[in-house]
């Protein structure tokens, strides 16, 4: 009882009993989760303003009379008429590891039902990105545990690389996988005990999304046991424009926090098609002209502006680091249209995914001609640089070969090893989603790979190859990959054990018989 | 036939037109108000529409409502207003209105300005305390 009454005396002592000057507009129009008021002389842009009733509003359009602002819950318990009050405080969320495992809406308010998110530090929604002097180079890599992507397109902590295809093509199961990798090894460092390990916490952001599909994605992230290490920011499509059109913001608040503290942080927008369009319904409500395809004038800066807080800042403040994995959906593969230039402009590379590819049986369908990364390699694994150096250019040239061969001319003995090999190559690229692969596992494997030790394997036995391959190094080779994965290169002694190890494997193998 | 918006800069010049000494002179607005009337444009009513709004608001920056639970003794008027017109100058009109519900102290309103010393804005903040 006296801490109770202790707690309502200091609660009534914090109450100001001087009248302070506060800044009041009155609401003139209202609709569509939009609201224009007059008045708010003071009002700042993307200020948080008091509509009453416990409902928050965002100034968005300042103009000389009135002015325009979106409004953060029901709209439907306000009317014309209303007192609006500016608060002196830009948007801001919850930010901190409180938020890890939690599954949140665009103003960090639990939706898990797990209890209140346990976080005393806020971020602004809106920040400004870091400057040149600020960042580095990208240097570590993001090891996403797709073989193709690790191996072919590799992403770097700091970098934005655009996920980019027609719809079911793969493109949220690339971004869950890396999370999943990502768990899987920030577990595994924590269970060796390994300090030197910089952990990448995950923050899926998910705009205009199916409720369901939200869902399905906490579901799988459960499963494979990596929510612990990442956050789930939803904005489904139930949500209104103007939640959707803050929640990459907001999530972007929340990987700064890490990046700032000197860690490593990785972001997946999903997707940010959708919030394009959301915008341009909120921009549409506020009658702000607008240009091609109905989007406003300013939705280049609006992406650019977000992906641009995606950093690596140097040694001397943190060393922290933010990577944005966008989304974008492309219409019949066209990559043309207005949003997936715009974002293919201002990300450091795209992974394409095909529709083709996918319906044929290659997943993940990554299109390695169209995509590219263009910071990764600089953050690749040496081990992985020497053993897929050469994929690209050798899968580039069998996609060509192999559309000439398609003519029924005699070939040739070189180019019909070409062929075989890179029919090969693609066959090992495939994957099955959620089961990322350790980094040393893919340098083995690539190792056996490029020294034409699967030359030998059928093609449609090339997969049981290489799992079997793969189950021999982790039961009876362990010391190897262990070996791969702490030295980071390979020395003529780690070539001259995988020699070893693959033929050791080889002699087992051609005594197998085929299923 | 114009625009929304050409009526609204139309009625933004003239709006400026009726300023002496950056204060909006009342005669001026009446002869600008007769002036579009007489010449019969078809667009009239937009443009005096969006003409009235801006005196309306710029009445309402230049007029101070101060709100009382009781009426105000003639000298506490008499110094609210003196206060006043020091912060916003001379070119306010003051209005003193009683209003039982704010159950006891004063609520001033100067434009967009508020300053609420009433003890209902204090039971208010009371409550969002709890």
């Amino acid at each position: 009882m006296p801490d109770l009454l202790q707690e309502l005396e200091a609660q009534i002592e914090g109450i100001k009993t001087l009248a302070e000057r506060q800044n009041v507009g009155v609401i003139r129009e209202i609709g569509d989760g939009v609201a224009r008021v007059e008045g708010l002389s003071d009002a700042m842009l993307n200020e948080m303003l008091d509509l009453g009733h416990g409902i928050t509003g965002l100034a968005l359009n300042l103009e000389e009379t009135e002015v325009g602002v979106i409004i953060l819950g029901d709209y439907t318990m306000l009317q014309e008429g209303d007192e609006v009050r500016t608060t002196g405080k830009l948007l801001q969320v919850p930010v901190g590891m409180g938020l890890l495992g939690r599954v949140v809406n665009t103003l960090g308010e639990p939706l898990d039902g797990k209890g209140p998110v346990k976080s005393n530090i806020a971020y602004p929604v809106e920040k400004l990105a870091p400057g040149i002097i600020r960042r580095q180079s990208v240097n570590q890599p993001v090891q996403t545990g797709i073989m193709a992507i690790d191996a072919m397109i590799p992403i770097g902590r700091g970098q934005r690389e655009l996920i980019i295809g027609d719809r079911a093509t793969g493109k949220t199961t690339i971004c869950i996988d890396t999370i999943i990798s990502q768990a899987r090894l920030n577990k595994a460092a924590e269970a060796a005990g390994d300090r030197s390990w910089r952990s990448l916490y995950c923050i899926y952001v998910a705009i205009g999304q199916k409720q369901s599909t939200v869902a399905r994605v906490i579901a799988t992230l459960e499963e494979a046991g990596a929510m612990p290490y990442t956050i789930v920011l939803a904005s489904p499509a139930s949500d209104s424009a103007t939640n959707q059109y803050l929640a990459p913001f907001a999530g972007a608040a929340m990987g700064e926090w890490f990046m700032d503290n000197g860690m490593d942080a990785l972001i997946v927008y999903d997707d940010l098609s959708k919030h394009a369009v959301a915008y341009r319904q909120v921009s549409l409500v506020l009658k702000r002209p607008s240009g091609r395809e109905a989007y406003p004038g300013d939705v280049f800066y609006l992406h650019s502006r977000l992906l641009e807080r995606a950093a690596r800042v140097g040694e001397k403040y943190g060393n922290g680091s933010v990577t944005a994995l966008p989304i974008i959906e492309t219409q019949a593969g066209d990559v043309s249209a207005y949003i997936p230039t715009n974002v293919i402009s201002i990300t450091d590379g795209q992974i394409y995914l095909e529709s083709d590819l996918f319906f044929q049986g290659v997943r993940p369908a990554i299109s390695v001609g169209l995509s590219v990364s263009r910071v990764g390699s600089a953050a690749q694994m040496k081990a992985m640089k020497q053993v897929a150096g050469q994929l690209k250019g050798d899968l580039a040239q069998f996609r060509e070969l192999a559309a000439f061969a398609q003519f029924g001319s005699e070939l040739d003995a070189k180019t019909q090893a070409q062929i075989d090999r890179g029919k090969r190559i693609m066959e090992v690229f495939k994957q099955p989603q959620y089961d990322p692969i350790p980094v040393e596992v893919q340098v083995a494997v690539l190792w056996a790979v490029q020294n034409g030790y699967v030359d030998q394997v059928p093609v449609e036995r090339v997969k049981e190859f290489q799992a079997k391959l793969t189950d021999f190094l982790n039961t009876r080779k362990r010391e190897l990959l262990e070996k791969i994965g702490r030295q980071q290169t390979l020395s003529d002694d780690l070539k001259a054990g995988l020699k070893s190890a693959v033929e050791e494997f080889a002699q087992t193998w051609k005594t197998t018989p085929a299923r | 036939m114009i625009s929304s918006k050409q009526a609204r800069r139309r009625a933004r010049q003239l709006f400026r037109l009726c300023h002496v000494k950056g204060f909006v002179d009342e005669t001026r607005v009446r002869r600008v108000v007769l002036h579009v009337l007489n010449a019969g444009y078809r667009e009239c009513p937009a443009i005096l529409a969006h003409f009235l709004r801006l005196v309306r608001l710029d009445r309402h920056q230049h007029t101070a409502r101060i709100e009382s639970a009781t009426p105000l003794p003639a000298d506490l008027q008499a110094s609210t207003e003196a206060s006043l017109k020091g912060i916003y100058g001379l070119g306010l009109t003051t209005a003193f209105v009683e209003r039982p519900s704010l159950l006891g102290g004063m609520r001033i309103q100067v434009g967009n300005d508020v300053y609420d010393g009433s003890v209902l804005a204090r039971l208010a903040a009371l409550q969002n305390n709890f």
